[in-house]
């Protein structure tokens, strides 16, 4: 079964897409490569910001062999520049 | 410790601390826009951030390294929104009962500010 998860986008992956959110299907108990694969699928451009973007949830990174559920609201954070 | 940390627009100020703390240090850095990035001449720096997370992960690493440096109280101010040049876009004041815990907490509250807050600054667009 799919169903969407949901995305927050910042920065200069925000200025890639165009757009603010995102939702993107994914199997539930998907791999970070799974997600990828499909956002991918949809953002060609988001390539370049694979190797540096990190995934978090709740407001909190995850580690890279976190799974990801339907439903869930997904922050993608490029390398950070506050300060 | 009191941790008191906010995002705001508009210039960023820090009302005196009340009350006494028994502080023998107080030190105060403020972070300002330069006016050059990349090598350009700039105006202002446009400052977004993904509010939730920045404060809570600004809040985790104050408790954290309050516990390695145990300070009084610590207030931190990130300005969202544009800044112009030579205006702050950071301002962190730490007080504790000797200044070497307020250094150090300073020091390392700004290096992983700028590894784990997700805050991001762009020069504006023309």
């Amino acid at each position: 079964m799919t169903a969407a998860l949901r995305l927050l986008v910042f920065g200069p992956v925000r200025a890639q897409v165009g757009a603010d959110r995102l939702e993107v299907a994914c199997p539930d108990s998907a791999s970070q490569e799974e997600l990828w694969s499909r956002l991918l699928e949809l953002h060609p451009g988001l390539e370049s910001f694979r190797s540096t973007v990190r995934l978090a949830r709740d407001g909190e990174f995850l580690p890279p062999d976190a799974l990801l559920h339907p439903g869930e609201e997904i922050a993608l954070i490029p390398p950070v520049s506050g300060g | 410790m009191i941790v008191d940390i906010a995002l705001q627009t508009g210039p960023l100020f820090l009302a005196e601390a009340k009350p006494s703390l028994g502080a023998g240090a107080v030190v105060r850095f403020e972070g300002r826009v330069r006016g050059e990035e990349k090598g350009a001449a700039i105006e202002a720096l446009d400052y977004e951030a993904y509010e939730p997370m920045a404060r809570q992960q600004m809040e985790k690493i104050a408790r954290e390294l309050g516990a390695l440096h145990p300070c009084l109280a610590v207030r931190v101010r990130h300005r969202v929104g544009r800044v112009p040049v030579d205006e702050a876009a950071i301002l962190v004041e730490i007080a504790a009962k000797h200044r070497a815990e307020a250094f150090a907490f300073l020091a390392e509250f700004m290096d992983r500010l700028k590894q784990d807050v997700p805050i991001w600054k762009a020069a504006p667009k023309p």
